[in-house]
């Protein structure tokens, strides 16, 4: 009699469960993928703050669009954009993202569908030529270029000074020159030149882009190793400077920002987008000034300019496309007062062309001792050698870390190189 | 006057329904009684019954989520012996190195944990070593965007320092560039050479408490909560972020309280409301992960009350409809049947009870009824004998002819004959004989209009042959009266009474007898002009002096109640006088 009864009572309880809970999930599937776009991008300093940035810009546009803006670490982005798009699910994908110029063709190459072509969106004369390349495929542009990575050689003056050298001293050097400060300035101040990560081997390509050359032939597909004169030198440099004892282990992109904001360094070469990093030290001010970046010793065909990373923005081919490509071509596309405020916000310089028009790009810097960094950087970029950054940078780059380290202990130059490209024809065919 | 009628009427009806009114207050009284149990009981059934059917499905998703949290604690525990037995972070981290050999084991170490971290290419983890040399490695900071000297003097290093042997799991909070507080989930592992026992430094496997949060968040729901809490209470990660970071002392209580209780499951009250509590121990991280369930939220959204109510209301109304007609039907033959019974008198117990309804009220119908029945046949034997024994008074009285009558009209002829007024006395004689001829006989026997004025004209002739013609007798009787029927002699009294009471002062006058039928009664009056009465309270018969003149023994007052006897209450005699203007004599009776 009890089951019975509650076998009644619960077919009554579950029937009103059932006309209970319908009406209360109606009004959440329309409407979302239209009202937000995600971005992902790196680095909260500069790609993150830019986009913040941009977002502020693009409110005057579309103040309902709500642009979500999420910080990963670059290999995770890679990583995740790899993940999905070889799987062909665009679940969880962004709907813009930024991807590195080194690695940009390795994902339009691989997934030229599942990017949204910006040929109609931007006008790609207005960007720096270099850019270019990296961002298209095919002679359509898939990606609205961002910042550039010129580089030059930021140097502690003061340090200098003890050093008995002056800025004219160090301006369009080369590297053999470099060391030679760099001895002195160690000499003088107990200080070494610069922080080094073993992993990373940005001082190399920043070397060997100088030169005119990379990692891959002009194919950007085979890779150019043994017998690469220019690659070669920069590893030889490279030993030279460890030999010297000018570099400062990093083990990461904190310690080496801590290099230089502890005044641990006396030269950053890089690219110019670790400018608010280095201004981040207020207590540094006036004691830097940018040079030109060295060139290669025994290249004719070095020049004191070259480029390391530089990034460029892409819009996903899923839904919400026409919103981040309207965000996109409206701030980074196209916006020459955004551009200012991003220089003057975060010392960013991009790539677009009107913009250095600009009051901005022509004021002078007090931390930089009055330098007009801007410029400078500027004129540098036109100077930056075009290369072919193909699609196997950074896999050739692991396979050249171990290589170096085996150089740096004493294995044969030539033989390190040689396996190196062995290693590289294995991998990347 | 009607109103007052009716304003009585109520009650009496109420009165005449008291038992069904009782019956129905107490069976709703009853009804209301079992609905409101029934209803309150399924709610309670039903709850209990969804309480612990939720309960098993969320210990199923909380074992569930045990087994995820396992997962990866073992995937930490693989790595960190990875990291533990590598001798390059030991040599990294305890070797002193010049800045050549530094580059060349900085390369080593972020090889290697750039391998372990591949290992858990699932989670957006950093990955740290940090030597107590100050040397520190990182997979990646933005996971865990600690500086290594922050890192250095953190509790969690002090801790681990402090249980070199165990990997331990703890929470960090700090603030991100937006002042946005984020919590981080730490777990770390002193690195130490298990033989001597040295510690050279620590690794950590940091994630941001959202992306832990995320092996979880999918089965939590709108009022089905988790968190996660360690040995003192302190949360350390919940899908309700408010709640991270506190130390709540309850929870601990709930903890004994789980262990004891046999279903697995408490319900008690925390933050505010009523809540299902569920507990599963994670011994890897030796905290424990509470499944929270809004009793409200799982329960009685799911239980619609307010169906139930509504049914239990339906299925009361229903059973009120039920009660009432059964009971109304039940009650109303019983109700009538008392209704008939009291109105029984109105009708002079003449109409019998109506027999129906149930068994009980049938029989008491009948017995009723034939009570009634014989309560009639002895009023009507009564009323037989009454009768009976009246007419043989009136017959009695009737048929004596009162001597002094007879004495003296006899006398009177016999002064007639000797004066020689033969012709005179022989009519009067002739009157005599004709009077005593219709009165001896039947008292009851009627006659017809016409020969009651035959003999009413005989005796008046008599009379005014002993006293004289100074009375005169008019008869007005209406021709189509001539043959209704009458009792015998009841006209006789009045004009006696006439003759010898109503011109005692005035010297003569006139009587009239008048005989018409007004609707369906027949009228007779005998009106005088004589010397009326003083006192004369209307419709009152006047107390007769009984003179010897009397013919019979049947008075005036004998006649009314002899037409009252015969015709009934209706009928009879009424009188009205003035004094000097005469009297008049009214009667009533049906004409047949």
């Amino acid at each position: 009699m009890k089951k019975m009864l509650s076998l009644l009572l619960v077919s009554i309880l579950l029937l009103s469960a059932c006309s209970g809970s319908k009406s209360k999930d109606a009004s959440t599937s329309s409407g979302k993928d239209t009202k937000e776009i995600t971005v992902w991008a790196w680095d909260p300093n500069f790609n993150i703050k830019a986009l913040n940035l941009a977002k502020d810009a693009y409110k005057s546009e579309n103040p309902d669009l709500n642009v979500k803006v999420v910080e990963n670490a670059q290999a995770d982005i890679v990583q995740k954009l790899n993940t999905s798009l070889s799987s062909g699910t665009t679940k969880g994908l962004p709907n813009a993202v930024l991807i590195e110029d080194y690695r940009a063709q390795s994902f339009l190459q691989a997934y030229p569908d599942m990017f949204y072509e910006m040929t109609d969106k931007i006008k790609a004369d207005d960007f720096a030529a270099y850019k270019i390349p990296p961002t298209s495929l095919d002679g359509k542009n898939y990606g609205v270029p961002f910042d550039t990575g010129v580089t030059g050689l930021y140097i502690r003056t003061d340090y200098l000074e003890k050093a008995g050298l002056k800025v004219s001293d160090v301006q369009d050097m080369d590297w053999n020159k470099y060391i030679e400060v760099g001895k002195k300035i160690k000499k003088a101040t107990g200080k070494v030149m610069l922080t080094q990560d073993p992993k990373d081997l940005g001082l190399i390509r920043m070397m060997i882009q100088s030169s005119g050359s990379w990692y891959l032939k002009e194919d950007g597909k085979t890779p150019d190793l043994a017998g690469n004169e220019a690659l070669k030198e920069a590893f030889k440099t490279y030993k030279a400077i460890l030999d010297a004892d000018l570099v400062k282990p990093a083990s990461d992109w904190s310690q080496f920002v801590g290099g230089f904001n502890s005044g641990d360094v006396a030269t950053v070469p890089t690219g110019n987008w670790i400018t608010p990093s280095v201004k981040a030290e207020a207590s540094q001010s006036g004691k830097w000034a940018v040079v030109s970046m060295p060139r290669q010793s025994d290249n004719p065909k070095s020049v004191n300019a070259s480029n390391l990373g530089g990034s460029s923005w892409y819009v996903l081919n899923i839904p919400g496309k026409e919103k981040a490509a309207d965000f996109l071509a409206k701030t980074f596309g196209s916006n020459v007062d955004f551009y200012q405020t991003l220089n003057k916000e975060i010392g960013a310089i991009g790539t677009y062309k009107p913009a250095a028009e600009g009051g901005a790009y022509k004021a002078s810097d007090d931390f930089f001792g009055g330098q007009k960094v801007v410029s400078d950087f500027a004129s540098w970029t036109e100077k930056i050698p075009q290369v072919n950054y193909g699609l196997h940078t950074y896999a050739i780059e692991d396979i050249l870390a171990v290589e170096m380290q085996n150089y740096l202990k004493g294995k044969n130059l030539d033989k390190a190189l040689e396996d190196a490209q062995a290693q590289a024809e294995a991998q990347i065919k | 006057m009607k109103d007052g009628m009716h304003m009585r009427m109520l009650p009496e009806r109420l009165r005449q329904t008291r038992m069904f009114t009782k019956l129905f207050v107490f069976a709703v009284f009853m009804i209301v009684t079992v609905s409101i149990t029934i209803t309150w009981t399924t709610i309670k059934m039903s709850e209990r019954f969804f309480i612990e059917k939720f309960s098993i499905v969320n210990s199923r998703v909380i074992a569930q989520m045990k087994e995820h949290f396992e997962g990866y604690s073992n995937e930490i525990a693989v790595a960190s012996q990875n990291l533990l037995l590598s001798r390059t972070i030991r040599e990294g981290l305890t070797e002193k190195q010049n800045n050549l050999q530094k580059m060349s084991s900085y390369f080593n170490m972020s090889q290697q944990l750039k391998r372990v971290r591949s290992n858990l290419d699932n989670y957006d983890m950093s990955i740290f070593v940090m030597g107590k040399n100050g040397i520190g490695h990182t997979t990646e900071r933005i996971y865990w965007p600690i500086s290594d000297e922050e890192l250095i003097t953190s509790p969690i290093t002090q801790k681990t320092y402090a249980e070199p042997k165990k990997l331990m799991y703890q929470l960090d909070t700090r603030k991100d560039d937006d002042g946005k507080m984020n919590h981080y989930i730490v777990a770390s592992l002193a690195l130490m050479d298990r033989i001597s026992g040295d510690i050279y430094g620590t690794m950590y496997f940091a994630l941001n408490e959202k992306e832990f949060r995320k092996s979880y968040v999918p089965y939590t729901t709108k009022g089905s909560n988790v968190f996660i809490v360690d040995k003192k209470g302190e949360v350390l990660s919940s899908n309700m972020p408010s709640l991270i970071g506190k130390r709540d002392a309850r929870v601990l209580n709930y903890v004994k309280k789980i262990e004891n209780s046999k279903d697995g499951y408490i319900v008690e009250n925390f933050m505010g409301k009523e809540q299902i509590i569920l507990m599963q121990y994670l011994p890897s991280y030796d905290m424990y992960l509470f499944n929270i369930l809004d009793k409200k939220a799982a329960v009685e959204d799911v239980i619609d009350k307010r169906a139930i109510v509504l049914i239990c209301l339906g299925i009361f109304l229903a059973a009120l409809i039920i009660v009432f007609l059964g009971t109304k039907e039940m009650t109303n033959s019983l109700t009538k049947l008392v209704r008939q019974i009291s109105s029984a008198p109105k009708h002079g117990f003449h109409q019998p009870i109506e027999v129906n309804g149930t068994y009980e009220t049938k029989q008491l119908g009948e017995a009723f009824n034939s009570m009634f029945d014989e309560l009639h046949r002895y009023v009507d034997e009564l009323v037989d004998a009454q009768k009976q024994r009246r007419t043989a008074e009136l017959a009695a009285l009737q048929q004596q002819i009162n001597p002094h009558f007879l004495y003296n009209t006899l006398t009177s002829i016999k002064f007639m004959v000797r004066q020689g007024n033969v012709e005179e006395s022989e009519i009067t004689l002739n009157s005599f004989i004709s009077l005593l001829q219709n009165t001896i006989g039947n008292v009851s026997e009627t006659i017809s209009v016409r020969e009651e004025m035959e003999n009413l004209k005989h005796y008046v002739l008599i009379n005014q042959k002993r006293y004289g013609e100074r009375i005169k007798v008019n008869y007005l009787i209406s021709p189509d009266c001539q043959e209704y029927k009458i009792p015998k002699l009841i006209l006789q009294p009045f004009i006696e009474n006439s003759f010898f009471h109503a011109f005692n002062q005035k010297p003569g006058g006139y009587v009239h007898v008048m005989v018409w039928k007004e609707n369906e009664d027949l009228i007779c009056e005998v009106l005088d002009d004589g010397d009326g009465m003083e006192d004369s309270s209307a419709g009152r018969l006047p107390q007769t002096k009984r003179k010897h003149q009397l013919f019979s023994g049947i008075g005036v007052k004998n006649v009314h109640e002899r037409i009252q006897l015969i015709y009934g209450e209706e009928y009879g005699v009424t009188v009205s006088s003035e004094a000097g203007e005469g009297t008049r004599i009214r009667i009533s009776m049906p004409a047949a």
